[in-house]
């Protein structure tokens, strides 16, 4: 069990550190390519927009590289 | 729908419905803390925060599982709904001070890391009475804090569908592992009868609500109207639909909101073009019919959403025969205007 449990914090951890990371280029980089609202928005929603994109990293990786599908 | 991201879309009801959302909580916090120091003076400060906090998110939680069903059964509970988010996110908020209390008293004691911890330090997985319950309170944190963070409008647009849908339904799994936090948790902690009976009180209306809610969706699909000669469907008396809101018809196979408004009647396609939510289940705001779910708008001549949107949906063509209401069945092109019947 114990070993059960420190394999799914581990995974957890590296899930969200990854976000972490992916999350600071997307504020500042990524999410004005997928989203051209993002590009007119005030600096303040990209804060309020940080724990949901640390969260649904994988999804909007693959936006990067699938772009346009939402407009 | 906006041109650029806001912070929070705020307008003077919502606005208005925050402010009682906020009232409400601070004055059950208040409520809770009285009662507690009249009917058991020696609990200490963090157990009381960490008690209050965590009933105080069950309940919300309950508050917002009964919207949908209530709003499909009574149109007088769709503010509400407008305002699901703004409920949803203040709810995770209140379950998140009662997780980070929790983990702090309980936790950060040893040198251990103090979600390891929570996994940890009660290892008896295999017991009924003696469970690891806190474990579940924090899957179900896990699931809360994924549906709270994507809750702006850049997530409803940018995560598709399908996947803004699937955290969504996750709530239903959050709610299930609160509950068996809470009964298990019962076992090990002087849990009050209180709260106990409001989880159990509130599953039973949750779970009847939705039966009720289904029953009613299901009649709406049953529905076989007759036709005249001229194949235009009979639907209903047009009193029967209320001011500003409309009925839902499943008309050759596609439901059909028929809503009724400044003394006219229009039908359009029930269908959101955002993520499919039903249209006949809002209701007119500013003239425009407003998607229950999101908020999309569409006006009732035309089925286009006013400039400069440009989503558009089926129209249909009614008429009016002693207040009897006919429909033709054959939809027009999606933005095709109709002139409204006067009733
Ligand atoms: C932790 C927070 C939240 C909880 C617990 C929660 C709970 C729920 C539940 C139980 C339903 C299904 C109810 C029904 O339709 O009968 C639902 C649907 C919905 N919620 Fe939330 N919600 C939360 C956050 C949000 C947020 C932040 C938004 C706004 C973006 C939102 C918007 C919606 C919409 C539009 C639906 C209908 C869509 C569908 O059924 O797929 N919710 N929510
Ligand atoms: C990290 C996550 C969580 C942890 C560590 C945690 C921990 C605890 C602990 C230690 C108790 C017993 C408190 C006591 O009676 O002294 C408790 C009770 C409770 N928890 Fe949680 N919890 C978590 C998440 C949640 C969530 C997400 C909810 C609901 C939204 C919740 C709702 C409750 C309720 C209603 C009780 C019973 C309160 C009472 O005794 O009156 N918990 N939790
Ligand atoms: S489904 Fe999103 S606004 Fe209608």
């Amino acid at each position: 069990m114990e070993t059960a449990v420190t394999v799914f914090l581990t995974i957890l951890a590296l899930y969200f550190g990854v976000g972490l990371l992916f999350g600071l280029y997307f504020m500042f980089l990524g999410a004005a390519k997928i989203d051209s609202i993002m590009a007119d928005s005030k600096k303040k929603v990209r804060l309020l927009l940080f724990p949901g994109v640390v969260a649904t990293w994988p999804f909007l990786l693959i936006r990067l590289f699938k772009p346009n599908t939402a407009d | 729908m906006g041109l650029d991201y806001k912070l929070v879309l705020w307008n003077k009801h919502k606005k208005a419905y925050d402010k009682i959302i906020a009232f409400g909580m601070v004055m059950y916090l208040v409520l809770f803390i009285v009662l507690t120091l009249i009917f058991n003076p020696e609990t200490i400060a963090e157990t009381m925060i960490i008690r209050a906090f965590g009933s105080l998110a069950v309940i919300m939680l309950h508050i917002i599982l009964a919207i949908g069903p209530l709003s499909r059964l009574n149109p007088q509970f769709l503010p509400i709904l407008y305002n699901r988010r703004h409920l949803g996110v203040s709810m995770f908020l209140a379950a998140l001070i009662h997780g980070v209390f929790a983990i702090i008293h309980f936790h950060t004691l040893g040198n251990v890391n103090p979600i390891y911890s929570v996994f940890t330090s009660n290892m008896d997985y295999g017991s009924l009475t003696n469970f690891p319950f806190q474990v579940l309170g924090f899957l179900a944190l896990l699931i809360l804090f994924f549906m709270a963070s994507t809750s702006h409008d850049f997530f409803l647009k940018n995560l598709s569908p399908q996947v803004w849908k699937g955290l969504h339904m996750l709530v239903y799994i959050a709610y299930a592992l609160i509950l068996l936090h809470v009964f298990l948790g019962a076992f090990q902690q002087e849990t009050s009868i209180f709260t106990i009976g409001i989880v159990v009180l509130g599953f039973i209306v949750i779970t009847s609500l939705h039966l009720v809610a289904a029953f009613k969706e299901s009649k709406v699909d049953g529905f076989k109207g007759e036709k005249d000669t001229g194949g235009w469907l009979k639907v209903c008396d047009m009193h029967e639909i209320p001011e500003d809101r409309a009925k839902i018809f499943t008309v050759g196979k596609k439901r059909v909101a028929i809503f009724k408004y400044d003394g006219k009647l229009s039908a359009i396609h029930n269908v959101c073009k955002h993520q499919g939510g039903p249209l006949g289940e809002g209701k007119i705001v500013d003239g425009c019919i407003t998607c229950p779910w999101h908020g999309y708008q569409y006006l009732p001549h035309n089925g286009q959403s006013p400039p400069p949107f440009t989503e558009k949906v089926a129209t249909y063509e009614l008429r009016l025969d002693n207040d009897i209401i006919y429909i033709n069945p054959i939809g027009l092109e999606e933005g095709t205007a109709v002139e409204p019947i006067l009733c």
